[in-house]
């Protein structure tokens, strides 16, 4: 147990700052070409990741000709530790290079890899996820979208929802039901389609905060046809390539997490100083105190049961750490936002945002924006209700019902 | 970075639980806490296998492991709700004589007390612990070369049983800390009925108690910093222990869950009582991530040790509210009852809750340190 890092470990630290410094997009390149969806690939964003992939900085765990460099794994912390601190992203599609390009890596066929590998890794494509529909959203496997197959096609009907970024994807990797008959977990595969294919569909969905912010879609498949070379690992797997995908997602998500909670608590470190609506400094209010000390113990111990988890992952041992930090992540996030409304008072009802956008940190949002918009981590990707299920069942092992 | 317990720390922790399963099953702390016995062990275990040595310095026969070392101890003592002078000795009365006496006083107290034949208690103001006070209730004025101690300490750990008093006092001089040994006598004690009888508590009365210069832990007027880090050690040594008593407490609550059957099925199955058991994991692991944080925080010296040692006490307050609560809850009626041992876990969780700072009063201490 150690609470500091090497030397060695440092160096690459202090050697990668530098990179960073040197390469990453300015604000003004940002700002002046925002970033609209999680499928929105900005020529900032494209020349950026394709930068990150050159320099072996994509995916560091992974050897050179996939953007990586075969990082150790206390390496590839300390590197998302400092992607996590910077402003920019390391993809403006991250279900395309967190999730999607390692289960092409891991169930696609040569081909796939070949057509669809390294244009993703090099920002030269960008995906959406589907998964959800309106008849499957925590339980999963009950999808209904059919793909029914003839000889070397399939033929694709039915329905996603909530498919961030479906208006910009290229792509989608797409969950469907290819036997009706089988139970449900083994009725699922899952095919690449082109989002220009004949039949698809997309109909945008605004979210809560704001009629013209679109990153979720509904997406309609009607008779869409796809060759069965497009069809990822076998026929009837795709029950465990989504939990493969997801399991992707979830290894260093915590870290980009516990940065976000970070960067909410430097805010509300802010909000102190300002005058509340009674015209005192928000910060003297022992219940405010209280409050932002509580979620300042919160946010810290995010890292550290992250580093904890960690230690396990890094000696090749499971954790379920992903499951507590998704939980317990995304409700102190909440929270915090939500504190801070309260504390502003009437001053939270104006939520006029117009300058720069969402995902542009420089420019920190109203904080009733950002208390609706953490009900999105609360029930994307797993709710907190699934979340309670599995601490409850896997790692404390009680009944199944 | 580290957060991974090595292998040697894991095989001290397997031995000491080991012990302690042993020589301190809950049979005994009953004992304690019903008939006002006062075992040998677990204390005879500490003293012969040397646990009470493990973050002393060699030069007092110590083992100079480190404090992570005989934090994961203190751990483990929670786990079994150990009664005894261990928590009070060797993270109260031996971090103040270390930090704070001369080459001799560490000698004269530190050695025997690490040998396990000296028991210690530390006696400070709970109230003010949090922000390293010395509190207004206790004034030590100077008597030529010897110091007068006049006023109370209320609830003192281990107060009326331990051989020596680690004493802070308010002086008018300097950072306005004094530091005193008194031995056991000197102090008029009065036992309180406590909430843990296996934790006891005593408000001592100083009627104008002399103390010769030999033990006056360094010159009164300069002993801020002393009292802080022993205070440091004293509260993340309370977080542990808390810790382990809410882990055990958990696991005994979970396996009610899995076994005690209503509507022909175990509790454990329906969604309300899964979802308590998820939100109690999640606290304990908060909990004990944050106070190996400040663990490893006092071990390595870290300049972060202040916050780390309040984080590491607000969260375990956090954790033993719901453990608590949700212990008992789900325990139902059982959970009510003087027979199950799910009371001694409450009452040793809410004791140290209680100990060296609430958690409000250490999230305001944060609130001080982030300059909010």
């Amino acid at each position: 147990m150690q609470l500091h890092y090497d030397a060695e470990t440092e160096k690459f630290r202090a050697e990668l700052r530098a990179w960073i410094e040197a390469n990453q997009p300015t604000l003004e390149e940002m700002r002046a070409e925002p970033m609209t969806s999680s499928a929105h690939l900005t020529g900032w964003s494209r020349r950026w990741q394709r930068c990150l992939f050159d320099a072996g900085l994509l995916v560091p765990g992974w050897p050179p000709e996939l953007g990586g460099r075969n990082l150790p794994p206390v390496q590839q912390l300390v590197y998302h530790e400092e992607m996590a601190k910077i402003r920019t992203p390391r993809t403006t599609n991250p279900q395309g290079l967190g999730i999607i390009a390692p289960s092409i890596l891991d169930y696609g066929s040569d081909l796939l890899k070949e057509k669809y590998l390294l244009p993703t890794l090099r920002a030269e494509i960008a995906w959406c996820l589907g998964m959800s529909e309106p008849g499957a959203g925590s339980d999963l496997a009950a999808l209904s979208t059919r793909a029914e197959l003839h000889d070397d096609h399939f033929v694709v009907s039915g329905q996603k929802i909530w498919t961030s970024g479906a208006h910009h994807a290229d792509h989608c990797f797409c969950f469907v039901r290819t036997d009706p008959d089988a139970p449900k977990h083994r009725g699922i595969s899952v095919l690449i389609l082109d989002m220009k294919a004949p039949g698809i569909r997309v109909r945008p969905l605004p979210e809560l905060i704001d009629p013209h912010h679109v990153d979720f879609n509904e997406v309609f498949f009607d008779g869409v046809v796809v060759t069965r070379d497009h069809l990822v690992g076998e026929l009837n797997q795709g029950w465990s390539i989504s939990a493969g995908s997801l399991a992707h997602e979830r290894g260093m998500m915590w870290l980009s997490a516990a940065a976000r909670l970070d960067g909410m608590l430097a805010q509300l470190f802010q909000l102190a100083r300002k005058p509340g609506p009674d015209g005192r400094r928000i910060g003297e209010s022992a219940t405010f105190r209280d409050a932002i000390a509580s979620l300042y113990v919160d946010a810290q111990s995010m890292w550290f049961m992250g580093y904890q988890g960690f230690a396990k992952f890094a000696r090749g041992n499971v954790s379920p750490e992903h499951s507590v930090l998704k939980l317990f992540g995304s409700e102190v996030a909440q929270r915090a936002a939500r504190v801070a409304t309260e504390f502003q008072g009437v001053d939270a009802l104006d939520v006029d945002f117009l300058q720069g956008t969402r995902y542009d940190d420089s420019y920190p949002a109203p904080w009733m924006r950002q208390y609706l918009i953490t009900y999105g981590a609360t029930i994307s990707a797993g709710a907190s209700e699934i979340q309670r299920n599995i601490i409850a069942q896997r790692v404390l092992g009680l009944p199944r019902r | 970075m580290d957060f991974e317990i090595t292998a040697d720390q894991q095989q001290l922790v397997d031995s000491v639980r080991a012990v302690l399963e042993r020589e301190c099953p809950t049979a005994l702390v009953r004992d304690v806490v019903e008939n006002g016995s006062a075992p040998e062990q677990p204390w005879k275990s500490a003293r012969e296998l040397g646990w009470a040595a493990i973050d002393l310095p060699e030069e007092h026969g110590g083992l100079a492991l480190g404090f992570a070392e005989l934090g994961l101890v203190v751990e483990q003592h929670g786990r079994f709700v150990a009664p005894g002078p261990f928590l009070a000795t060797v993270t109260g009365f031996l971090p103040l004589v270390l930090e704070a006496g001369s080459a001799a006083q560490r000698e004269r107290f530190a050695t025997p007390a690490g040998a396990g034949e000296l028991t210690g208690a530390l006696a400070i103001d709970h109230g003010r612990a949090a922000e390293h006070a010395p509190g207004e209730a206790l004034r030590a004025r100077r008597d030529g070369h010897a110091w007068i101690l006049e006023g109370e300490r209320r609830y003192v750990l281990d107060g009326d049983v331990a051989d020596e008093l680690a004493v802070a006092a308010r002086v008018d001089a300097g950072d306005g800390v004094g530091l005193f040994v008194v031995p056991q006598g000197a102090a008029k004690a009065q036992r309180v009925v406590a909430l843990d009888a296996s934790r006891p508590l005593a408000h001592l009365r100083f009627d104008g108690v002399r103390v010769e210069p030999d033990r006056v832990l360094g010159p009164p007027g300069a002993g801020a910093h002393a009292l802080g880090r022993a205070l440091e050690r004293a509260t993340v040594a309370a977080a542990l222990e808390c810790v382990g008593a809410c882990q055990r407490l958990m696991e005994l609550t979970i396996d009610h869950a899995r076994n005690r059957r209503q509507f022909d099925q175990p509790i454990g199955a329906f969604q309300a009582i899964q979802h308590k058991c998820a939100d109690v994991y999640v606290q304990v692991q908060k909990a004990r991530a944050t106070a190996y944080f400040a663990m490893m925080a006092l071990a390595e010296d870290d300049p972060r040790r202040s916050l780390a040692t309040s984080m590491a006490k607000a969260a375990a307050s956090d954790c033993q509210r719901l453990v608590c609560k949700e212990g008992i809850q789900i325990h139902g009626g059982m959970g009510y009852t003087w027979e199950s041992d799910v009371q001694l876990f409450v009452k040793r969780a809410k004791t140290l809750e209680a100990l060296f700072g609430t958690g409000g009063q250490h999230r305001q201490r944060i609130a001080d340190l982030l300059e909010i």
